[in-house]
């Protein structure tokens, strides 16, 4: 179930919702097994998203990267 | 939106009470890594008979210890190389650095990971975006780089927002100076000492830098960002606007950054950080309006964990209202107005090298200046203030060394300050944190001569 708070309580805006889905497909694509070059990719975007998803206050998380 | 003078609207404009609540829910959160992550931290935590439970909102922070720099220090000693501070082990990591410190005995060594890398480079963005830096700008670093972590962030962070980056690293002053003029730069980072000392060069090359293209300065590393005269110098020197940033190795990055409002102080960047104000002798918090030492716990760093961290800063807080840019984040006044431990106690008078230098600054025929204390005959300790003198002011030197006595005398409850000016080229110059206190009391023999 997508979060539909963010952690003060406030409703997430619709773009708010759309940048933590993304974020968590990312966070899910980490434990695959993918070529070095998609496991670096990915690791240098999950991160660069989390400041996103951090400095907006839409979760807890923090990625393993 | 994108037109927007904040970096993060959301958090830059929460009103108060919800910024509190945000700082307690990730001082919760903080609390929890540290100790499930840093066997330092769990040992200091469990010392201190307190645990994460323990803290549920930002008014439980005091019940946390402090953590010490020596104590940091004596870990790291005793768990070469990195410590039991660090949370991640070095397959973890990305980067390592060091300490540069204007105190210490040997550097603290920090890992990074890739989630912290862009975290440091974010707090840099609130900076940058907040004095009005865009992308577009042309931002050039006067900084060697290497283990010291000083610009590094601001590199990151500038490249993010889509400035072209201009590194420097292994390049003369001269050197430096024609290519910000070359690739016409609009934004000049540096100490401020050294921007001074760019300042000086570009005279002598005789580049016209306030009709230059550089039109904003940050500087970071020394107090002197905030010292109003200081500033002056350097705003008349380059033609620019100047704004002040400071950080620490400790965190990795910065915690304040000056808006361009510029309200004589700096934001607290307080939705990534608690500053608390203490009084240095007793722990106890001090209020708004008065100095003591910062304390400062950082949410965004998972290899180095970092909870109620004294500083050793001297600064004072004051509430965001004193700003009119809208941020609610508070300021201090200032910025840093020092350290706790820079103070010198000459003949029972407390000397600290701040004032003087905000006096010494006030002075434009004052080019570089050293603080010198040395024993004469072996029991009486004297301070006198070297001044190499700007080309053009030696006619007048005699009176202007007289005044500047007097100013310095005047703000140093009557303690007699000698003046002597230096040989043009002779006290040293600096790029990063500048020494310029010499202390020789402890010297035999050591004289003013």
């Amino acid at each position: 179930m997508p979060d539909a708070t963010d952690i003060l309580g406030n409703p997430l805006t619709e773009a708010e919702q759309k940048l933590l889905a993304a974020y968590r497909t990312l966070e899910s694509l980490s434990g695959e097994e993918l070529a070095p070059t998609a496991k670096a990719g990915v690791a240098e975007a999950t991160a660069c998203l989390w400041q996103v998803i951090n400095n907006l206050g839409l979760t807890d998380d923090r990625p393993a990267c | 939106m994108s037109g927007s003078p904040y970096w993060n609207p959301k958090t830059e404009t929460l009103p108060k009470d919800q910024l509190r609540a945000l700082q307690g829910h990730r001082l919760k959160k903080a609390v929890e890594r540290a100790y499930h992550t840093s066997a330092f931290h769990k040992a200091l935590f469990d010392d201190a008979g307190v645990g994460p439970d323990d803290i549920q909102s930002v008014d439980d922070i005091v019940r946390l210890p402090f953590t010490t720099r020596d104590a940091w220090m004596d870990n790291q000693a005793a768990n070469a190389p990195f410590g039991e501070m660090c949370a991640v082990t070095p397959d973890e990591a990305i980067r390592y650095h060091t300490t540069s410190g204007t105190s210490g005995r040997t550097p603290l060594r920090v890992l990074d990971t890739r989630t912290d890398w862009k975290w440091v480079s974010e707090m840099w963005c609130y900076g940058f975006h907040g004095f009005g830096v865009r992308p577009g700008d042309r931002v050039f670093f006067a900084f060697s780089y290497g283990t010291f972590i000083g610009f590094w962030g601001a590199h990151y962070g500038t490249e993010k927002m889509g400035c072209l980056v201009l590194p420097s690293g292994n390049m003369n002053t001269p050197n430096r100076v024609e290519l910000i003029r070359e690739l016409e730069a609009t934004v000049v980072c540096a100490t401020p000492t050294y921007a001074l000392r760019l300042g000086q060069e570009a005279e002598n090359l005789g580049i016209d830098l306030p009709n230059s293209s550089v039109k904003r300065l940050i500087l970071s590393g020394e107090p002197a960002g905030s010292i109003p005269a200081s500033k002056k110098m350097v705003e008349e020197q380059w033609g620019a606007k100047a704004a002040d940033t400071a950080g620490m190795t400790e965190i990795g990055t910065i915690m304040m950054f000056e808006c361009e409002q510029q309200p004589g102080g700096t934001h607290i960047i307080e939705d990534h950080f608690i500053e608390e104000v203490i009084n240095p002798e007793t722990g106890e918090p001090v209020d708004y309006g008065e100095q003591g030492e910062r304390v400062v716990t950082s949410f965004g760093r998972s290899a180095i964990p970092l909870v109620r961290y004294r500083s050793r800063d001297l600064v004072m807080k004051v509430p965001h209202t004193g700003c009119s840019c809208g941020r609610t984040f508070d300021i201090y006044d200032g910025g840093i107005r020092g350290r706790v431990d820079d103070m010198l106690l000459v003949r029972g008078t407390n000397v600290y090298p701040r004032a003087i230098e905000a006096i010494v600054r006030e002075y434009p025929a004052v080019d570089e200046f050293q603080i010198y204390l040395w024993t004469k005959d072996g029991i009486r300790d004297e301070i006198a203030v070297r001044c190499e003198v700007r080309p053009g002011f030696g006619d007048q030197w005699s009176g202007i060394a007289k005044q500047l006595q007097s100013d310095l005398s005047h703000n140093t409850e009557g303690l007699g300050i000698h003046v002597q000016q230096a040989e043009a080229g002779s006290l040293p110059r600096f790029e990063l944190k500048a020494k310029r206190v010499l202390d020789e009391r402890h010297v035999k023999g050591a004289s003013h001569a």
